[in-house]
C-alpha cells in the first residue's frame, strides 16, 4: 500500500505545471484519504486501477496543455496574418528547395535500390572488366555469392510485331548475364526472370521486360507472356515482366537481353566479345557472400585481379603494382564510391544549412521584434502565475505550427519541383530519367526539419521575451525598459548573420547563374534553324557491319544530292553535346627535348565534311575527308590514325609551335595530328578553353555506332523541307530504317540549356529569396528598434531635433550592421567559393568563369546594401512622424 | 459570452453527470463527491482521484461548475479542501439531461406496456 502510495505521489508530482498549481494539492490528498479504504475493499486490483488512473491522466493533460497551446498559436498566426504569411513563404521556400535536394539524394545514393533483395549486399568495381575476368571472379565463392554481367544502356531497335506497319522504337535496355536476376535478387511479377538454367547459348533469344515497358508499350496487355518482339530486327520471346519498381541498375532499362543471344540480336557481342580478355565491355555486380564485407571483398577480389593479370604475358600492366581493383557498394540507384559520400553530403549539407539559417534567422529577428511588442502580455501572464516554461513552450509552440505550415508549402513547393524536373527532357544519348519523386521518407524528412526549424528559431526569441522583470516591464506600459545600445546584442548579431549569410548565398548563387549562362552561350557561324540533325542506327535495324557499312558510304552523296541541302555531315553525336571522358595525350618526343607534355583531352568522333557543315574554317590544315572515313579505325599498320585538335589541345600539346604533321600518343595508340580548328564551346558546364581531340568517324563505328546512333548533320537553305527530303531519301534507300531524334540544332541547343536553365532558375531562385529574406529581416529590425526609442525620440524632438537628425540616427544604426554584414558576407562567400572549389571539380569551372566579373562582385553587395537600407528607411521614417507630445505623455 | 445550447453537452459523460448530480445538493468538495457517488450507486461507480480532478477542471473550463467561496458551517467545514457548485448554466444542463433521461424511461415503458399487452 505504502509503495502504491509513493508511486501515486511521484505521479501526482508529473502533472503540468498549472495543473499541479490548482489541483496537484487536492489530488494528493485525496490520493492519501482513499487509499486505505480502496485497499481495505478492492485489495491489490483497487490500488493497481488507482495507480493506473493517475498514470493515464497525467499524459491526457500533458495533451490536454498542448491543445491549448495550439489553439492559443492557430489564434495568435490569425491574429497576425502578415507576419504569419511572410513566415510561411520564407521558410515554406527554404525547406521547400531542402526538401526537393533531400529527395534527390535519398532516391539516388541512400535509397536500396527498388526491386531488388538485400540491397546492402551488392558491390560492383569501378570500371567495366572483360567477360574473362567475370568467370574468373565467379569461382570465388568464399566472396561472392554471385556475379554477373551487366551492360547498361543500351539501345534495340524494338518493332512490335501486333502493328507490324509501324516503324521500330528505340528502347533502352541491358545486356546481362542469366543470372542478374539471382544475383539482384529481382522477382518476377510475371512469367519468369532469366536464369543461368534455363538460359543457354543458341537457345531461342528471349527477353525480359519492365513494368514500365509492358504498361506503356504493350498498354498492360494481358496476353504480353510469350507474345515476340522484333529486337535490332530479330525475333525474341517475352519470357517474363520484373517487379513492378525494378528498373534495372546503373542506367534506367526497359527490357532486359541474355547475353546469351546471338551478335545479329546485340551487335555489343560481335567480335567475339564474350572471349576475348581485354575487351572491357561488362560491369561486374557481385552479391557478396554471407559475412563478407565491402572492404575483405576488395581486398579478395585485388588479389585475384592481380593473379589474373600476370598470367596474361601480353598484359602492358603485368608487373604494376598499383591497386587493380576498386569496389563500390551498389545497391543503390546511382553507385557512387564512399568517399564520396561524405564530400556530397557536405556541399548539400552546407548549401541548406545556408540557407535554413537565413530563414530561421529571419524568423527568429521577427519574433523577437514581435516578442518585445508581447512584452506586456507575457508580463501579465507571469505576473497571474504562468510559468516561464509555459510561456517558453508557448512560444515554441507557435513557432513549430509556423514550421509545419512552411513545412507542408515547401513540401508541395518539392512535390512541384519534382514533376517539373520529371517533365524535363535531358539531352544525353542515354536516357537517366530515374524516379526521383517524393516520397513519404521526404515527407518525414520535412517534418523533422520542420520541428526543429520552429524550435530552432522560436527557443531564443522565447528565452529573451519572458527573461523581462515583471514588476517595471507592467509599471511602463508598453515601452519596454531601454536596455541602451548593446554592440553585440542577439539581434544585432542577427541581423549582421543574416546580412552576411544573404550575400553569401547571392554571391555564390549568382557565381553559378553567372557561369552557367557564360558557358551556355552557344554561337553559331549560320542560322541554328536551318541544320537539322537526324539519326539513324542500321545495325539495330538487322543490318550486317559490312552492309551498314556500306550503307554510310554511300549515305552522305545520296543526300547531298537532295534538293534544298548545302551539305551533309555525319557524327557519332550531335554537335555541341556535352563530351565526357578525357584521354591522356602526349605529344610524341621531341629528339631535341627531354621533357614531353602530356595534355588530357575530351574526344568527339566526327565525319567528313564536319567543320565545313558547322561553317567552321581549319585554323591550319585539313579536316576529315572521306577517304579516313574508310580507315579501320584501329590506327595499326604502322599508319596513324588521323586526328584534329582544337587550338587549346594543340598549343598544350605543342606551344606556339605547328602542329600539323606531329605525331600524339595516347596508351598504345598513335595518331598524326591533320588539322586544327577553334575551340568550339559546348554549351556544357566545361570552360571554354577546354582542349579537345577530334576522331574520324570509321568503319568500326558503322558497324558498332554509339548509344546515340550515327547522327546525320544536315545544313539546308532557309525555306525548303529539307527535312522531309532527306527523310524521304532515306525511305527510298531503306523504308525499314529507324529514323529517331530528328530535331534543328536550334532545338537541340535549347534541350541541352532547359536543364541549365532549371539551375540557373533555381539558384537565381535562392540568391533572390536571400536577398528577400535579409530586407524583411532589416525592416522588422528597424521598425521594432524605433518603436523601442520611441520615448528617446520624443524627449529628442521635444528638446529640438530636427526630423532629419532623427532619421539618421535611426538610419546609422541599420547601416552599421548591414556595412559589418556586407563585409563579414562576401569574404565569407570568397573562402566558400575556395573551399568547394577544393571539395569537388563541378562548380570549378562555373566559379572561374564568373568570380572576376565586376559586376557581380560588386553589384551584388551595393544591390544588397542598398536593398537593405532601403528596408531600414521605410521603418526609420516612422520615427520622424512620432509626435513628442503623445510620446511622453504615454508615460 | 455567447450562449451555448445546453443540448450541446448531451448525453453528459458519466462522470460529468455523477459529479454535476452530486453538485445538485449544494457546494461539495473532491472527496465528498467521490463519496456520494459510492453511496448512491451502490459502491458501483467510484470515480478516481486523478480522473475526478481532470473531470473537475475540464467541467470548469466549460463553466458548468465553478470553485466555490462559500463554506458550509465551520464544524463541517474540511480547510483543506476546495469546494465546488454548479453555474445557473450547468445547472441547466443538468436538467436538460435529466430531461434527456426521463424521456428516455418513458419511452421504455411505453415499449415495454406496447409489449406485455400483445
Amino acid at each position: 500500500m505504502n509503495f502504491a502510495l509513493r508511486i501515486y505521489r511521484r505521479l501526482a508530482e508529473a502533472f503540468p505545471h498549472e495543473f499541479k498549481l490548482v489541483y496537484g494539492t487536492d489530488i494528493m490528498q485525496l490520493g492519501e484519504d482513499v487509499v486505505e479504504e480502496i485497499a481495505r475493499q478492492h485489495g491489490v486490483a483497487g490500488l493497481i486501477r488507482l495507480v493506473a488512473d493517475i498514470a493515464m491522466r497525467v499524459p491526457a493533460e500533458y495533451l490536454s496543455e498542448m491543445r491549448r497551446d495550439l489553439r492559443y498559436a492557430v489564434r495568435a498566426l490569425i491574429k497576425s496574418p502578415g507576419f504569419a504569411l511572410v513566415g510561411i513563404i520564407s521558410l515554406g521556400l527554404g525547406m521547400g528547395v531542402t526538401t526537393s535536394v533531400f529527395s534527390k539524394l535519398w532516391t539516388q545514393i541512400f535509397r536500396d535500390l527498388p526491386g531488388a533483395a538485400h540491397a546492402k549486399d551488392l558491390a560492383m568495381t569501378q570500371g567495366p572488366v572483360s567477360y574473362y575476368y567475370i568467370e574468373q571472379y565467379r569461382t570465388q565463392k568464399s566472396l561472392f555469392a554471385g556475379v554477373a554481367a551487366v551492360q547498361s544502356g543500351v539501345p534495340f531497335n524494338v518493332a512490335f510485331q501486333g502493328n507490324g506497319s509501324a516503324k521500330p522504337e528505340r528502347v533502352f535496355g541491358q545486356l546481362v548475364s542469366p543470372d542478374y536476376f539471382s544475383v539482384l535478387g529481382v522477382e518476377p511479377q510475371r512469367g519468369r526472370v532469366l536464369s543461368a538454367g534455363l538460359d543457354k547459348p543458341g537457345d531461342a533469344p528471349v527477353v525480359v521486360i519492365t513494368d514500365r515497358f509492358w504498361r506503356n508499350r504493350l498498354n498492360s496487355a494481358p496476353d504480353a507472356l510469350g507474345q515476340t518482339l522484333r529486337l535490332n530486327g530479330q525475333l525474341a520471346t517475352i519470357v517474363g515482366i520484373t517487379a513492378k519498381n525494378f528498373n534495372g541498375i546503373l542506367t534506367p532499362a526497359e527490357l532486359f537481353v541474355p547475353l546469351t543471344v546471338p551478335a545479329a540480336l546485340a551487335p555489343e557481342l560481335a567480335n567475339d566479345v564474350l572471349h576475348k580478355r581485354d575487351a572491357k565491355e561488362f560491369i561486374p555486380m557481385m552479391r557478396l557472400a554471407p559475412g563478407v564485407t565491402l572492404e575483405s571483398a576488395e581486398a579478395g577480389l585485388d588479389a585475384i585481379t592481380r593473379h589474373i593479370e600476370e598470367q596474361d604475358p601480353s598484359n602492358p600492366k603485368r608487373n604494376d603494382k598499383s591497386r587493380r581493383a576498386t569496389l563500390l557498394a551498389a545497391g543503390t540507384v546511382v553507385p557512387i564510391p564512399r568517399a564520396m559520400k561524405p564530400v556530397v553530403l557536405g556541399f548539400v549539407g552546407l548549401l541548406i544549412g545556408l540557407i535554413l539559417t537565413i530563414a530561421c534567422m529571419n524568423l527568429a529577428n521577427m519574433l523577437l521584434a514581435r516578442g518585445a511588442a508581447r512584452r506586456k502580455e507575457l508580463a501579465i501572464r507571469l505576473a497571474i502565475g504562468a510559468s516561464r516554461f509555459r510561456l517558453i513552450r508557448q512560444m515554441l509552440t507557435e513557432g513549430i505550427l509556423l514550421a509545419v505550415l512552411s513545412g507542408m508549402a515547401g513540401f508541395a513547393l518539392a512535390y512541384w519541383l519534382a514533376v517539373l524536373s520529371s517533365q524535363l527532357k535531358q539531352p544525353s544519348a542515354v536516357p537517366t530519367d530515374f524516379d526521383s519523386s517524393v516520397d513519404w521518407h521526404a515527407a518525414v524528412f520535412t517534418f523533422a526539419l520542420a520541428i526543429v526549424c520552429g524550435i530552432g528559431f522560436s527557443l531564443a526569441p522565447a528565452l529573451q521575451a519572458t527573461r523581462a522583470d515583471v514588476a517595471p516591464t507592467l509599471k511602463e506600459g508598453a515601452v519596454v525598459q531601454l536596455r541602451g545600445y548593446r554592440r553585440f546584442g542577439m539581434r544585432n548579431l542577427l541581423v549582421v548573420g543574416q546580412v552576411a549569410g544573404s550575400l553569401m548565398l547571392l554571391l555564390i548563387t549568382g557565381f553559378l547563374v553567372m557561369g552557367f549562362s557564360k558557358s551556355n552561350n552557344i554561337q553559331t557561324r549560320f542560322d541554328a534553324h536551318t541544320m537539322y540533325l537526324l539519326s539513324i542506327d542500321p545495325v539495330r535495324d538487322g543490318y550486317s557491319s559490312e552492309k551498314a557499312q556500306a550503307f554510310f558510304e554511300k549515305l552522305p552523296e545520296r543526300l547531298k544530292a537532295v534538293g534544298g541541302v548545302r551539305s551533309i555531315a555525319l557524327s557519332s553525336q550531335p554537335p555541341f553535346s556535352v563530351m565526357t571522358g578525357t584521354v591522356q595525350l602526349t605529344a610524341a618526343q621531341d629528339p631535341r627535348e627531354t621533357s614531353e607534355s602530356v595534355k588530357s583531352v575530351a574526344t568527339e568522333t566526327v565525319g567528313a565534311g564536319y567543320f565545313a557543315t558547322l561553317n567552321e574554317p581549319m585554323l591550319a590544315g585539313r579536316e576529315f575527308e572521306e577517304r579516313d572515313e574508310r580507315t579501320s579505325g584501329e590506327g595499326s599498320k604502322g599508319l596513324p590514325l588521323p586526328v584534329l585538335l582544337n587550338e587549346s589541345a594543340a598549343r598544350g600539346l605543342f606551344g606556339n609551335g605547328n602542329a600539323i604533321g606531329k605525331r600524339v600518343t595516347e596508351d598504345r595508340k598513335a595518331y598524326e595530328v591533320v588539322g586544327v580548328v577553334h575551340d568550339l564551346t559546348n554549351g556544357a558546364l566545361a570552360d571554354d578553353t577546354a582542349s579537345v581531340m577530334y576522331q574520324p568517324l570509321t568503319r568500326r563505328d558503322f558497324a558498332s555506332p554509339p548509344a546515340g546512333g550515327v547522327t546525320i548533320m544536315v545544313r539546308s537553305d532557309v525555306g525548303t523541307d529539307a527535312l522531309g527530303a532527306v527523310q524521304r531519301e532515306i525511305a527510298s534507300i531503306d523504308p525499314n530504317l529507324a529514323v529517331f531524334n530528328m530535331r534543328t540544332l536550334a532545338d537541340h541547343m535549347e534541350l541541352s540549356r532547359a536543364i541549365m536553365r532549371l539551375s540557373v532558375d533555381t539558384y537565381g531562385g535562392i540568391g533572390v529569396f536571400g536577398l528577400v529574406l535579409a530586407a524583411i529581416g532589416l525592416a522588422g529590425v528597424t521598425a521594432y528598434a524605433v518603436a523601442r526609442r520611441r520615448k528617446e525620440i520624443g524627449i529628442r524632438m521635444a528638446l529640438g531635433a530636427s526630423k532629419a537628425q532623427v532619421l539618421r540616427l535611426v538610419l546609422r544604426e541599420g547601416a552599421t550592421l548591414v556595412a559589418v554584414g556586407t563585409v563579414l558576407g562576401f569574404l565569407g562567400a570568397m573562402a566558400m567559393v575556395k573551399i568547394l572549389s577544393a571539395l569537388t571539380s563541378i562548380f570549378v569551372d562555373a566559379f572561374n568563369v564568373a568570380t572576376n566579373d565586376p559586376r557581380l562582385l560588386v553589384g551584388a553587395p551595393l544591390l544588397l546594401a542598398a536593398l537593405a537600407m532601403l528596408a531600414c528607411y521605410i521603418p526609420a521614417r516612422k520615427s520622424a512622424k512620432i509626435d513628442p507630445i503623445q510620446a511622453l505623455r504615454e508615460e | 459570452m455567447p450562449e451555448i445550447d445546453p443540448q450541446s453537452f448531451l448525453p453528459l459523460k458519466t462522470q460529468w453527470f455523477h459529479i454535476m448530480f452530486s453538485l445538485a445538493g449544494g457546494e461539495q468538495h473532491g472527496y465528498g463527491i467521490m463519496q456520494e457517488v459510492l453511496e448512491r450507486t451502490s459502491g458501483k461507480v467510484r470515480l478516481w482521484p486523478a480522473t475526478l480532478y481532470g473531470s473537475f477542471k475540464r467541467l470548469i473550463e466549460a463553466e458548468l461548475i465553478e470553485e466555490s467561496d462559500e463554506r458550509p458551517a465551520p464544524e463541517l467545514d474540511d480547510a483543506r479542501r476546495r469546494y465546488y457548485r454548479l453555474t445557473a448554466f450547468g445547472r441547466r444542463v443538468l436538467d436538460a439531461e435529466c430531461d434527456r433521461l426521463q424521456e428516455l424511461v418513458s419511452a421504455i415503458r411505453v415499449k415495454q406496456a406496447m409489449n406485455a399487452t400483445s
